[in-house]
């Protein structure tokens, strides 16, 4: 049992004491990691924060950041791997060329397709993994399992792991904040960021960043309009003064406190929200570095320029995603299709925010203890499905890290020449997770947390921190 | 935002102490070296599957590690073993090799004298004689004397009602019902209260909610492509119903697991069988992907896990589910023994089914349904020659159908005259490619086949008109192995053959799994003796049989323990999915054992008896108020000297604002109440933002609300309404910022506080009807002077965001 439940469920004798200990030490907005490990709960901690980028609906690999030129030599061609291939829905078609063309960027020389050349000229400051694989072929248990390391339901999204285990750096914005694509919820919805059987408090709470009402609940409803200020200032008033007076008759109970405490928090967080959700003083050139002036970017810019504005007053964990469900007229990655089509839209959308987003957090010195992680289910076959798209990939494909103790400029693993299936230190996400954990001064080992008969884990009974990842 | 922070509970080392073989031991010779070394699979002739078999094996001698087999094979600096992975760590060699110089005492139920105490027969225990009335007190006083405590007085009358209708009906008293007890001065007044909220129709609707946290019931698929499901409510109402009624435990554990099988001509029990289906389910891995396909396979075998654990962990808190991919390794769970709880599965698929309530129609169409089943199973062994002939000229065109297809999707509606040529044409050769395709398959599966199939298709043809002259039957979400196909979701027909998989995977099948159950079990044949083992009801029924067979210790202490749970905030064992050795063991293990075989032969298995002994006893009468000797002894009151003070769970909360604004609609029963705007599409959009909490209809109990899994209500979550993909056997109880502006400015809690002043009129009243007592003088002034500045309305939403309002005393 740990110590949170049992504080909830057994009220009583700790209480007051405990209470009062923890919500000192938050107050001083450490969390809950160790100040000699610099906020890492089982050894010094690089990173302290971090901004997940997800591509929902399988973003391809061999049209982003696997370079293979035997897909342009032998474009066209029948592709023989040289095995039985099994996929997702189809056949497996010709060898298909990216439509997009291929280019050396920076120190490290790291090749970058002609969709995301902004993204390029980071590449000296990420770390890319070549070589991951996933469990599922489907988009709903895979999605889960980039987000919580098992492909079924109902188990912590990484945002809510990382909650769990390092707590707030700020009392006036919640810990985890995901901010989906305004054109819908991805495959499995909510799940994908539930705090599954960790306590509630673990979840993400959602922004809907440049819609009316960005939070749920944050403001009474415009239809109730009996709720003045005065009435709003003075109930509260009333509501602090009468709980109080029954917290006085009922002894020895740290939830009647708490409760108290949670109209202030929310106080606070009523007064910041609005303060960390309006862009509207940020510079002209940090706009259009986010792609702010231009309407296939701004969505993005917006999302990941608010992203930004949530770390640094204190969010630790953001999740921006890119694309939604896997329906018609397509709004993901999932291009099954029409490749060119719909990666070139959702690329030409991503690539300039994104990149914004890592030049603008080292020039403010946020990649330093940040941490930039993109991701997506699984990638797309090398092949064509039909004669313009790619079918899922489940073999082999490419996520990347940038800052927060990330080395930069590396490639970790790689496919085999068709970009087909990671042969060169294949890793699932589970070797991710665990890297990402360390930078952040956790062991994954020793996170967990009891249910059902299992002691569980974000990285289940796998993962192992790569060290080729790690800046020295 | 969080107001507590929990640490991390961090491993306990013991140093110094005796090495235990199950704790520290077994559990990694059950990772590491028993996937291969087993009593099935011996490897090397050596078993390690236990002491005993290390032993014959000669991997073990006692008090001598350095000859030991088992030692010298995992030592040195390229240790032989284990074979695969990285060597054992250095603590893990060390442990083994105390353990075996300690003598290697074997503390398993397998090997040892000692019995885990949760696989103990069960005996009734003598009641403790100190006087106490209820044996429940009688119990609780010998452990609370021995820590040197007593129970707390009574709780007063007003907080004791307010108590017992939450706990047993999940509602505050109204007004009238408050004074009709208070002023009720009958001795047995509080036992006549308990009777009649029994005997109400809302124990059903607050006890089945408890219900649907352990069975993780939801009213969506869950995953990718959540479609709603519209005949899940059924089988909500069968439970509803069957707690109301009082269904004796052995019937609600046995029409759940089988009912369709052991009462075939009882309607109720087939919706019954809606337990099985309750939890998720992936659409696209059943409906999408190609028959053969691993991903396909392992999908299958996922949906069966799911459906196994909750099975187990729901009767007989056991984690069976954790011997998918190697024994157990705590507790006596062969891999074996898992599988063989999957091959009882392995016949049906979650799907909707007809049923009817007039049981001559019913016993009728499933009589003709089972016709139909035996035409099918002949049937499918020739369309399966059609739908998988194959040539390399057929995949050549499925991928040109494919593409077409795809491409035509992609467009929609075509927008200029070009797109409309390209798809006249696109649609042009999908049918040329089809034909063309037709042809040869045709050619391949030859003209008698055919006629064949036509021969056998016409068996259809009397039975369909037979069904159709019945009248229209209603429809239930539950487990099949018939069924009409959709896409590559196809019914079983019949047991599928499972096997122990090699660490879980399904492409490392190893020996075939027969029906069964738990073999730590000692009191019952653990492989289910079955006439046909290839009827697939014959199996579950089987199961249903040994989870309900009195002899079955575990199923009974679960029971009451799960019951304890709910009425004390916590239960006697802490755990109540997990009896095993990493589960928490009994506060008063003869208590336990006491109301278990009580609940079984005195109460036949009725949990009205049970509630209302426990409700009835000193120590659920007694104050939560914090004593200071009790929280110096006994600071998580374990020993119950007091009653627990509990936050109300959303449920609680949503239906007491419904009752206090005077809009609580009682309806019972039908289909549920979406509480959110719907969108079906690809993956349906289930929008909680868009949904006025006045419409018409949704002021029903929140038993009655639509679950849906991808996008759970957020104002049920704020209040810790658990995960419907979770089996949740206890709440947690968080409370967070999000939550306290989750109660005071969701539209749905404004609205009831508007309905609410209009019905309350005065501040005075509203006290009285939120809080079920009078204002007190100072209250009066404070509350009356707020709402003539702001409106009645204003109070009301404060009233709602009171401690007293949220919590039980």
């Amino acid at each position: 049992m740990n110590r949170r439940s049992f504080l909830w469920n057994y009220g009583g004798g700790l209480g007051g004491v405990a209470l009062a200990h923890l919500m000192g030490r938050e107050a001083l907005g450490a969390g809950r990691g160790r100040p000699e490990f610099n906020g890492g709960l089982h050894h010094p901690a690089k990173a302290k924060r971090v901004v997940q980028l997800f591509m929902s609906g399988a973003a391809s690999q061999c049209d982003t950041f696997d370079y293979k030129p035997l897909l342009i030599k032998k474009g066209g061609e029948t592709w023989d791997p040289g095995e039985k291939v099994e996929l997702f829905q189809s056949n497996p078609g010709a060898v298909m060329p990216s439509p997009w063309g291929w280019k050396q960027y920076g120190q490290c020389g790291k090749w970058v397709s002609d969709l995301l050349p902004h993204i390029g000229e980071c590449v000296d400051d990420i770390a890319f993994v070549m070589s991951l694989m996933a469990k599922s072929n489907v988009h709903g248990p895979a999605t889960f399992m980039q987000n919580t390391g098992f492909i079924l339901p109902g188990f912590p999204s990484a945002g809510s792991w990382v909650s769990y285990a390092l707590g707030n750096l700020t009392d006036n914005l919640p810990d985890f904040v995901v901010m989906p694509d305004p054109r819908g919820m991805p495959p499995n919805g909510a799940a994908n960021w539930s705090a599954g059987f960790l306590p509630a408090s673990h979840q993400a709470t959602m922004i809907r960043a440049g819609t009316p009402t960005p939070i749920h609940d944050l403001f009474p409803p415009s239809s109730a309009s009996f709720i003045t200020k005065d009435a709003e200032r003075d109930g509260l008033a009333l509501l602090n003064r009468v709980n109080r007076e029954h917290l006085a008759e009922h002894p020895g109970d740290s939830r009647l406190e708490a409760r108290i405490a949670s109209y202030e928090m929310a106080a606070r967080l009523q007064l910041s929200a609005p303060e960390v959700l309006e862009i509207r003083g940020e510079s002209e050139a940090t706009r259009k570095l986010y792609g702010l002036d231009n309407e296939a970017t701004a969505d993005m810019g917006r999302r990941c320029l608010t992203a930004r504005r949530l770390l640094e007053r204190g969010v630790r964990f953001v999740q921006v995603w890119s694309g939604a469900d896997n329906g018609f007229p397509r709004r993901n990655w999932d291009s099954h299709e029409n490749l060119a089509k719909d990666h070139g839209d959702l690329g030409m959308a991503l690539d300039k925010p994104v990149a914004g987003l890592l030049k603008d957090l080292k020039a403010r010195g946020l990649l330093d203890d940040t941490v930039v992680y993109w991701t997506t289910e699984f990638g797309r076959m090398p092949c064509s499905q039909g004669s313009k798209g790619r079918d899922h990939n489940p073999f082999g494909f490419t996520s990347w890290f940038a800052g927060g103790g990330f080395k930069g400029g590396v490639s970790y693993g790689a496919t085999d020449e068709w970009s087909y299936k990671a042969v060169d230190k294949p890793v699932y996400c589970y070797d991710v997770h665990a890297t990402l954990l360390h930078l952040l001064g956790i062991d994954h080992k020793r996170l967990s947390y009891w249910h059902n008969g299992i002691d569980r884990r974000l990285t289940d009974v796998h993962g192992v921190v790569i060290p080729e990842l790690l800046a020295s | 935002m969080r107001l507590l922070a929990a640490l991390v509970a961090l491993p306990i080392w013991v140093l110094g102490q005796q090495v235990s073989f199950t704790k520290s031991v077994r559990p990694v010779l059950a990772e590491r070296c028993a996937p291969c070394h087993n009593d099935r699979n011996t490897s090397g002739k050596v078993s390690l599957a236990s002491v005993a078999a290390m032993t014959k094996a000669g991997a073990l001698v006692a008090g001598k590690p350095d000859e030991s087999l088992l030692v010298k094979v995992i030592s040195g600096d390229r240790p032989r073993m284990p074979k695969f992975g990285d060597p054992l760590k250095a603590e893990q060699v060390d442990a083994i090799r105390r353990w075996i110089a300690d003598g290697a005492p074997d503390d398993s139920t397998a090997g040892g004298p000692e019995v885990w105490w949760s696989l103990a027969p069960l005996k009734r225990p003598p009641v403790p004689a100190n006087g106490a009335a209820n044996p429940v007190d009688a119990f609780l006083r010998e452990k609370l004397a021995a820590a040197g405590l007593t129970p707390s007085p009574e709780a007063d009358r007003r907080t004791l009602a307010r108590r017992v209708y939450y706990d047993l009906v999940g509602l505050p008293p109204t007004g009238e019902e408050m004074d009709a007890f208070l002023a009720d001065r009958a001795p047995d007044a509080y036992e006549k209260l308990v009777d009649r909220l029994l005997a109400s129709p809302r124990y059903g609707e607050r006890w089945a909610r408890h219900w649907f946290d352990v069975i993780h019931y939801g009213e969506s698929h869950g995953y990718d492509k959540d479609k709603p499901r519209r005949n899940a409510w059924p089988y909500r109402d069968w439970v509803i119903q069957s707690l109301n009624a009082d269904m004796p435990w052995v019937r609600f554990v046995k029409e759940q697991v089988a009912g369709d099988v052991l009462y075939p001509d009882d309607p109720r029990a087939y919706v019954a069988t809606g337990f099985l289906a309750a939890g998720p389910w992936d659409l696209v891995g059943h409906q999408e992907l190609r028959e053969g396909s691993s991903d396909k396979d392992n999908t299958r075998l996922l949906d069966r896990d799911d459906v196994v654990a909750t099975v187990v962990s729901t009767f007989d808190s056991m984690t069976a589910h954790c011997a998918r991919c190697h024994d157990h390794k705590f507790d006596p769970i062969p891999q074996q023994d898992y599988y063989n709880l999957q091959a009882v599965f392995a016949g049906v698929d979650r799907v909707d089914r007809p049923f009817d309530d007039d049981p001559a129609v019913h016993r009728e169409r499933q009589a003709l349904l089972r016709r139909k089943l035996e035409v099918q199973r002949r049937l499918q062994p020739l369309l399966d020659q059609v739908e998988f002939a194959s040539t390399p000229e057929i995949v050549t065109l499925d991928s040109s159908i494919q593409d077409a297809s795809l491409l035509i999707t992609h467009m929609g509606e075509p927008k200029t005259p070009a797109d409309v040529e390209t798809k006249r044409r696109l649609e042009a050769r999908r049918v040329a490619d089809r034909n063309r395709r037709q042809e040869i398959v045709d050619g391949l599966v030859g003209p008698e086949t055919y006629a064949e199939i036509r021969r056998i298709e016409a068996e259809f043809k009397p039975i369909d008109e037979e069904i159709a002259r019945l009248p229209k039957p209603r429809t239930v979400y539950t487990a099949a192995s018939y069924f009409p196909r959709a896409g590559t979701f196809r019914p079983s027909l019949g047991p599928r053959p499972v096997f122990v998989l090699g660490r879980g995977n399904v492409r490392s099948p190893g020996k075939p799994a027969v029906p069964g159950a738990l073999t730590c079990v000692p009191s019952l044949p653990a492989r289910f003796e079955l006439k046909d083992p290839s009827d697939e009801g014959s199996r579950r029924a089987a199961l249903a049989d040994w989870i309900g067979d009195e002899r079955n210790m575990l199923t009974w202490r679960s029971v009451v323990n799960r019951v304890w749970h709910y009425h004390f905030g916590a239960g006697i064992v802490d755990t109540p999915n997990d009896f095993g050795r990493m589960g928490s063991k009994p506060t008063h293990p003869e208590l336990l054992d006491w109301l278990a075989v009580w609940f079984r032969d005195d109460a036949h298995g009725s949990l009205k008896q049970l509630h209302r002994l426990i409700v009835t006893s000193a120590a659920y009468r007694q104050s939560s108020r914090n004593r200071e000797d009790g929280a110096k002894a006994d600071a998580d009151n374990r020993l119950l000297w007091r009653q627990n003070r509990t936050r109300l769970d959303a449920e609680a909360v949503h239906d007491t604002i419904l009752q206090a604004a005077g809009k609580l609609d009682l309806t019972m029963g039908g289909p549920p109440v979406e509480l959110f705007w719907f969108k079906d599409d690809h993956s349906p959009v289930y929008d909680y933002a868009r949904f006025d909490p006045d419409t018409p209809g949704s002021h029903r109990r929140s038993i009655y609300r639509f679950i849906v899994r991808s996008v759970p209500d957020p104002f049920m979550e704020r209040l810790d309404c658990p995960d419907p993909s979770v089996q949740a056997p206890k709440r947690s109880t968080t409370i967070t910022a999000i939550q306290a502006l989750a109660m005071l400015n969701n539209p749905f809690v404004l609205k009831m506080a508007e309905h609410f002043a209009e019905r309350a009129g005065t501040a005075e009243q509203a006290v009285r009807l939120a809080l079920g007592r009078e204002a007190t003088a100072e209250e009066r002034t404070a509350y009356a002077d707020y709402a003539a500045k702001y409106g009645l309305a204003n109070l009301c939403r404060v009233l709602f965001n009171t401690n007293e309002f949220l919590f039980v005393d």
